[in-house]
């Protein structure tokens, strides 16, 4: 084991929970995290979920982000939403938009549904059918009325961009359709992820390295032309940072940034867990195939902070990059954190290991890296 | 201002506010309806505590004085006076109202 990089006392309980309340959906999108887990898994039952929500509640969660699937087909939705609410919890919801009407939104004004409601993130991939539908089968204009009634009822929301070969050229439209059409305050925009659904289409829609540096360029531009409202915590814009940083660096003379050099890019698992629609626990929806457990069975708390693949996890940051291949001959390893650990997983079956597409070695061509060959990892 | 000492006025958390426990040295209030969090040591726990039930200040703070054996009385009586006027005024805890 490498040397000690990041000493911190872990919290007693997460303090967030990703939720997918369902694994149905009234889309097939064609990179879903979510692939035959949907179909394959069952949905826990109302009176399921609200005894989940109180023992969440009782372990002091503070929020959850109700995901899926599509939540909205849930029936007992609300009553759902209900239980989240009762046991002093915060919500948000991801959702494609596409079942939102104004019954929907007559719902959320009863009790403290609305108050507790942080935010709403609506997916939208393109400025046309002709490219949102191309990933997003069929849904582009239930998905943008969906967006305009929530936007027009002044709830807090957000839009999510996912980038992918589908729509890569479509971002300048996107952009002007999002933020001067529609009169969106922002979006925040991701990449296709060699996950879940994107195993069926064998690298059909993910980017690749030279897609992927011209949606950097793009997005840095659009970002300065509309002053900041592009936002990312993954992907290309977040390549285009830390590009920065690391020429900034250089340029100062610095071998080794502060926190990096290691593999510290993954702090969810220092603060939140994620349920599937089965009650299976996972670290995150994107590593779905870690199973911690079942909440129907399993006792979080001891999950939390015993399970030896989270601890596992929690070491990662204090891999130095300079010991791990092939990082430790990389000029930029200690601006580097390593990237995703699910991609890490995805790509070399190993989270203990770089993710290939945040690294930037192979991002400017320095490394040659086979063009992303997605397998199911072991 | 609230009074403490031979203060007959009752108080009772909030019920839609979280409480998380870290560890004996405190833990974390958070009102869901406000998004406000206040974090707590140890006497801040014990005294939330009892005030999870409908309470009065004097006999909170006979309360602290027992778990709490050193501590001075006037001072026991100054910070609980201080955590109840925090808590009251940023909707933490509230007065039940008498019959």
């Amino acid at each position: 084991m490498s040397d000690q990089h990041q000493e911190g006392r872990l919290i007693s309980t997460p303090r967030k929970i990703d939720i997918a309340l369902t694994g149905k959906c009234n889309l097939s999108c064609a990179y879903c995290f979510y692939a035959d887990e949907m179909t394959s898994r069952t949905d826990l039952s109302t009176l399921q979920w609200l005894d989940v929500f109180e023992s969440l509640g009782k372990l002091g969660v503070m929020n959850v982000i109700l995901t899926g699937g599509e939540p909205f087909s849930r029936p007992d939705f609300f009553e759902l939403v209900d239980g989240v609410v009762a046991n002093r919890m915060r919500y948000s919801i991801l959702s494609n938009g596409t079942l939102i009407n104004g019954n929907t939104l007559a719902e959320f004004n009863q009790g403290k549904r609305r108050q507790r409601l942080d935010s709403i993130q609506i997916s939208i991939d393109g400025s046309s059918p002709d490219v949102h539908d191309h990933s997003r089968p069929d849904s582009y204009s239930r998905a943008l009325r969906g967006l305009k009634l929530l936007k027009d009822a002044g709830f807090p929301m957000t839009v999510r961009v996912t980038i992918n070969r589908f729509n890569y050229r479509d971002l300048e439209n996107i952009a002007h359709l999002l933020l001067e059409d529609i009169g969106l305050s922002g979006f925040s925009t991701n990449e296709a992820y060699p996950c879940g659904a994107t195993n069926r289409y064998e690298n059909e829609i993910m980017l690749n390295p030279i897609q992927r540096r011209d949606v950097m360029n793009t997005l840095t531009r659009l970002n300065s032309m509309f002053q900041g409202r592009i936002s990312a915590n993954a992907g290309p814009l977040v390549l285009s940072r830390e590009e920065s940083i690391i020429h900034e660096a250089q340029a100062n003379g610095a071998k080794v940034l502060p926190g990096r050099g290691h593999l510290t890019a993954c702090g969810g698992v220092f603060e939140k867990l994620a349920i599937l629609h089965d009650g299976t626990i996972v670290p995150c929806h994107v590593i779905s195939d870690l199973n911690l457990g079942n909440i129907l069975t399993d006792d979080i708390k001891e999950i939390w902070q015993s399970h030896p693949l989270l601890h596992a996890l929690r070491l990662r940051a204090n891999i130095s990059l300079g010991t791990i291949t092939p990082c430790s001959t990389c000029a930029y390893k200690g601006y580097c954190t390593g990237g995703c650990p699910g991609g890490a997983l995805f790509l070399n079956h190993d989270f203990n290991t770089r993710n290939p597409m945040d690294c930037y070695r192979i991002l400017t061509g320095e490394e040659t890296y086979p063009a992303f060959q997605v397998t199911s990892p072991s | 201002m609230t009074q403490t000492s031979s203060d007959q006025t009752r108080y009772l958390c909030n019920p839609d506010v979280g409480l998380r426990e870290e560890d004996e040295e405190g833990g974390l209030l958070f009102n869901p309806d406000t998004n406000q969090v206040k974090i707590v040591n140890s006497t801040g726990l014990f005294i939330w505590k009892q005030f999870t039930k409908v309470n009065q200040p004097d006999l909170v703070a006979a309360a602290i004085l027992r778990n709490f054996e050193e501590a001075p009385a006037e001072v026991v009586q100054a910070d609980l006076k201080e955590f109840l006027d925090e808590m009251i005024h940023s909707g933490f805890i509230g007065k039940v109202q008498s019959n």
